[in-house]
């Protein structure tokens, strides 16, 4: 890899304390260093604002359930096709798609690589369909990728949890994520779709028993949330709590936080479960409860969630979720139980800007970003694509940082679930291009785990991005002049030109060996895949390099 | 004679349950036997041996000869197909769909010749299923419908359900076998309820069971006025459905020869798993036949959107599925070339009669002893799963990996180092590289 100097820019890296400062970038070799002769190529980027690439903590972009979305939507695909891009390279074949709600594998790199991300994670991927998370990401181009691995419904760990072996439950959580190539736990809906599988209609209460009174919503959270931690996980346990989606789901939220006090834990698309309930039982925010026990609790750290107006097409391992939405609305359904280890379910869903529940969601989502007082600790996510688009980041951006553009888009919206939010109370707070590097690329990298990435510090990744600065700041975000991947300029004066194989990011925490004899005994007795033949290390495009993240305090 | 060594958790893809538990024993280059198959398996694994031939217009030629003269041929079609016969790893699939996107072809597997009405039915509505080990773990009821199981999927009811002891049911005794027969077919012959109905009477059986668990408390009284075989029938089977904790609503989504029965019938089968999961749980599962035909569905799914009947013609996919895909276009004359992958002796009768009439190169394993080792171009391989490594997706979508028990010898292609080679042929301004091609594709 070769040598770039990126000249003049005005430089936002919040992570090594520069906001807006005019210096160069320069990159040696795929990672950013002090100083380079002065007959290295340029860039010249003066006038231009330069960020670190794009951190994306949440989206859902190759897994079991991102092909079963994307085998559902063949009406919304054909409106969306995409033609393969023009590379100068010719070491790499350019591929056309699907760029939709739920873009096929290729183009979701090349369009993630457009907006100027370069590092993505698919948030739940069930550890049965790792090989199909790990086969899709080598698909999707440039990026560097990796996923969670879904714990919170899991039947072995239960069992572990039941007979009090919370030090096993974490020994099982280290195998599971070496065996998987899997990056760190995520627990959806703890226990809940357990209870779906069951048969259950009910809402889940965190010390509801299942089976066992041991084995809880809350004890499943803290097992998780503590295993994290003990085996120096670089990202805390990645937590969707119970009742995503349900008037008054704030108190289950709140709770699950309280549940977890002190240990550090990262809530995901908090806007999803910032649902308040008025006393006839309809909905209304509960976003100010939610951001200020996130502001007073350090240990603490969520993503939005924000949606966005326009198709969508909710896909989630919380399978009970779905089979309300498709009740609730009508639209076809596609579930799948995945054996002893969680669920799967699909609804394409469109948040229309005169539905007053949709409207409500999207403001609860900006109240979130608003009123939160720290961005290290609350990042941007639109949990592609279960709330809008990734390629909706742009628009996103712009409603935080142009009020005069947000309060014109709240004057569209059906005002009738809104009175009371602090949205229509007038915010007036805008972000700065700081606050908007922190939430979309330091505090994700920071949050995650991740040394090399978010920063343009020496010995970072050289994944860089060059936005003309623009007023209209979805134009500005929506096509970066330049953009370095890995030291490699991926696009030129707004064009992809060069398409690399983006790099696996995982975890390969060390765990007891003795775990293994019970569980191969568990896995003849109840598994249908062999033990020997679940974990995907024999994969023929296995993730290279391994990145050993074993060291207590993460990354690399 | 070397001594017999075992290759143990070989993935079979003689169905499309892919049993991983195959000890298959090696002895001098060849398999002595495959420990736990099946027959379907027995025959999958065989002894291993393959032709390898290679030919170009009828006559023998060196392999880097025929990829350049097949790169060539595909390059100069101007209506190219890229078609997939089974037995295919999701690795060649990937490669597959990489040269079909360069080429501008068309782009299709034997899906739209056999199981594209359950396809179709599940993008129409979705459907509600499980993965094999949900059943195995949790249904107390299992029913059989039309499918014979004992024949076309031998170990379904072993591995799978109703035999195994689950973590939450019983064995065989503590489940419910129902099984349904259509049009006189014995579904399985192990059930502890059979019911019989006619093949006019499947798809209104089917409506008038979702009807039912559909059904609040007092409309029943409403249905009891319904009369004829359909609603007795499903009277039958209603209650025992809807008594049930976790129901396996097992079918066959492949052909099977009795045009008399309705292609409806799937959609009814996918509405049913929707209704039942209103009153309790329901897993629909649809079985598909071997040589990983549900990975081809995945990848081209990842990949193009669509699960087969792709056309990049405008240099992105398009999905044509509705008017027989691939076989019209053949009929039609709208193909002039077609590259088929895989075994092209395990193709549909209608697809071999319709390539008769259009110049074929065939890469896959016995090519040279197929219905087509008269192509323009034939490259035998070996056999993905048996001599090369690589991926399959289970019929449930449960991916796995395929081991190679006779990986190794050197003069052995497999199916994507020859599509790798040729697309690093294909005079196209970013054809790229074999390395790209196996990290691309």
């Amino acid at each position: 890899m070769s040598q770039l100097r990126i000249v003049g820019g005005t430089v936002y890296d919040p992570a090594n304390d520069v906001d807006g400062e005019v210096r160069d970038v320069c990159i040696d070799s795929g990672r950013i260093v002090a100083e380079l002769p002065s007959s290295a190529p340029r860039v010249d980027a003066r006038g231009m604002v330069v960020m670190p690439g794009g951190v994306d903590i949440h989206c859902h972009v190759a897994s079991g359930a991102v092909n079963v979305a994307r085998r559902l939507l063949p009406e919304e695909h054909a409106r969306h096709p995409e033609g393969a891009p023009m590379l100068a390279n010719e070491s790499e074949i350019p591929r056309s798609g699907i760029a939709g709600v739920v873009p096929t594998t290729f183009t979701t790199g090349y369009r993630y690589a457009g907006l100027g991300y370069t590092t993505v994670f698919d948030a739940a991927v069930a550890p049965t369909m790792a090989r199909l998370a790990h086969s899709q990401l080598s698909d999707t181009p440039i990026v560097d990728g990796g996923f969670f691995v879904l714990l919170g419904n899991d039947a072995y760990l239960f069992r572990l949890i039941d007979a009090g072996e919370r030090e096993r439950a974490r020994e099982y959580a280290a195998w599971l994520l070496g065996a998987t190539g899997g990056y760190a736990i995520k627990i959806v809906n703890p226990g809940g779709v357990e209870l779906w599988k069951r048969g259950s209609r009910e809402r889940t209460e965190l010390d509801g028993a299942l089976g066992s009174s041991r084995v809880t919503p809350r004890a499943i959270m803290e097992t998780l949330a503590d295993g994290a931690i003990a085996l120096g996980l670089p990202h805390a346990a990645h937590i969707h709590c119970n009742n995503l989606g349900i008037p008054g789901n704030v108190e289950t939220t709140l709770a699950s936080m309280a549940a977890l006090d002190g240990r550090r834990a990262h809530f995901t698309h908090l806007q999803f479960h910032s649902y308040g309930r008025s006393p006839k039982g309809g909905w209304r925010s509960g976003a100010r409860q939610i951001i200020e026990y996130v502001n007073a609790h350090r240990s603490i750290t969520g993503d939005v969630g924000q949606v966005m107006f326009g198709p969508a097409a909710t896909l989630t391992a919380d399978a009970p979720v779905e089979y309300l939405l498709h009740r609730s609305s009508g639209k076809k359904w596609t579930n799948l139980d995945i054996e002893l280890e969680t669920g799967c379910g699909v609804v394409p869903h469109e948040y229309r800007e005169r539905n007053a529940v949709a409207a409500l969601q999207w403001a609860i989502g900006l109240e979130l970003f608003l009123l939160a007082s720290d961005p290290w600790r609350l990042v941007l996510s639109t949990d592609h694509p279960n709330g809008g688009s990734f390629m909706s980041y742009p628009t996103l951006v712009r409603l935080l940082m142009d009020r005069a553009y947000r309060d014109e888009q709240l004057r569209r919206v059906e005002p009738k679930l809104l009175a009371g939010t602090a949205l229509a109370d007038g915010l007036s707070r805008e972000y700065s291009l700081r606050e908007i590097a922190i939430i979309t690329r330091a505090g994700p990298a920071r949050i995650l785990g991740l040394r090399h990435k978010g920063h343009l510090g020496v010995g970072a990744d050289a994944d860089v991005t060059v936005y003309a600065p623009d007023v209209d700041r979805t134009a500005m975000f929506t096509t970066p002049r330049c953009v370095v991947k890995a030291g490699t300029v991926v696009v030129e004066e707004g064009q992809l030109r060069r398409a690399p194989s983006g790099r696996r990011i995982h975890v390969r925490p060390r765990y007891d060996p003795a775990i293994t004899r019970d569980l191969a005994d568990y896995f003849d007795r109840s598994a249908t895949v062999r033990f020997a033949n679940y974990p995907v290390g024999d994969l023929p495009d296995a993730p290279s390099p391994l990145i050993d993240h074993a060291s207590p305090n993460g990354a690399r | 004679m070397t001594a017999p060594s075992i290759v143990d958790n070989v993935t079979c893809l003689g169905c499309g349950c892919t049993c991983d538990d195959i000890a298959v024993v090696v002895q001098d280059d060849r398999i002595v036997e495959a420990r736990n198959a099946c027959t379907l398996g027995a025959r999958w694994f065989g002894d291993g041996r393959v032709p390898l031939r290679c030919h170009v217009e009828g006559e023998d030629a060196p392999i880097a000869v025929a990829v350049t003269y097949a790169a060539h041929v595909l390059s100069e079609a101007a209506r190219p197909l890229v078609y997939l016969a089974p037995a295919l790893s999701c690795e060649s699939q990937r490669g597959a769909a990489a040269i079909a996107d360069l080429l501008r072809a068309r782009l299709d597997t034997v899906t739209s010749a056999t199981a594209s009405r359950v396809v179709l039915a599940g993008q129409e509505r979705g459907y509600a299923s499980a993965t094999f080990g949900e059943i195995r773990n949790r249904a107390d009821v299992v029913v059989f419908w039309a499918v014979d199981v004992e024949r076309r999927y031998p170990r379904f009811t072993s591995r799978y359900a109703p035999d195994p002891v689950g973590l939450y049911v019983g064995g065989r005794s503590s489940r419910t076998v129902i099984a349904v027969d259509v049009g006189g077919a014995i579904s399985t012959a192990d059930a502890d309820r059979r019911v019989s109905i006619a093949a006019v009477d499947e798809v209104a059986t089917l409506t008038a069971v979702e009807a039912l668990a559909r059904a609040s408390a007092d409309t029943p009284a409403a249905f009891a006025q319904m009369a004829g075989a359909a609603w007795a029938a499903a009277r039958e089977l209603a209650p025992l459905l809807l008594s049930a904790r976790y129901v396996a609503l097992v079918y066959d989504a492949e052909p099977d020869g009795r045009a008399e029965r309705s292609p409806q019938r799937f959609d009814r089968l996918a509405a049913l798993s929707h209704a039942l999961n209103e009153r309790t749980r329901c897993a629909a599962i649809a079985l598909r036949a071997g040589g990983n035909r549900s990975g081809a569905d995945s990848v081209l799914v990842a990949q193009t959107g669509y699960p087969f009947a792709v056309d990049f013609a405008r240099g992105y996919p398009r999905y044509d599925p509705h008017d027989g895909a691939a076989l019209a276009r053949l009929r039609e004359g709208a193909v002039d070339v077609t590259l088929v992958l895989g075994d092209a002796g395990s193709l549909p009768d209608e697809i071999v009669r319709a390539l008769g009439g259009v110049r074929c190169i065939v890469i896959g394993p016995r090519a040279s002893e197929s219905p087509l080792a008269a192509g323009a171009v034939v490259i035998d391989t070996g056999v993905d799963g048996i001599h090369a490594r690589g991926t399959c997706i289970r019929t449930d979508e449960v991916p796995l990996p395929l081991r190679a028990p006779l990986a190794g010898p050197p003069d052995t292609p497999s199916v994507i180092q020859v599509v790798g080679a040729a697309i690093r042929r294909l005079p196209f301004p970013h054809g790229g590289s074999v390395a790209a091609a196996a990290r691309g594709a």
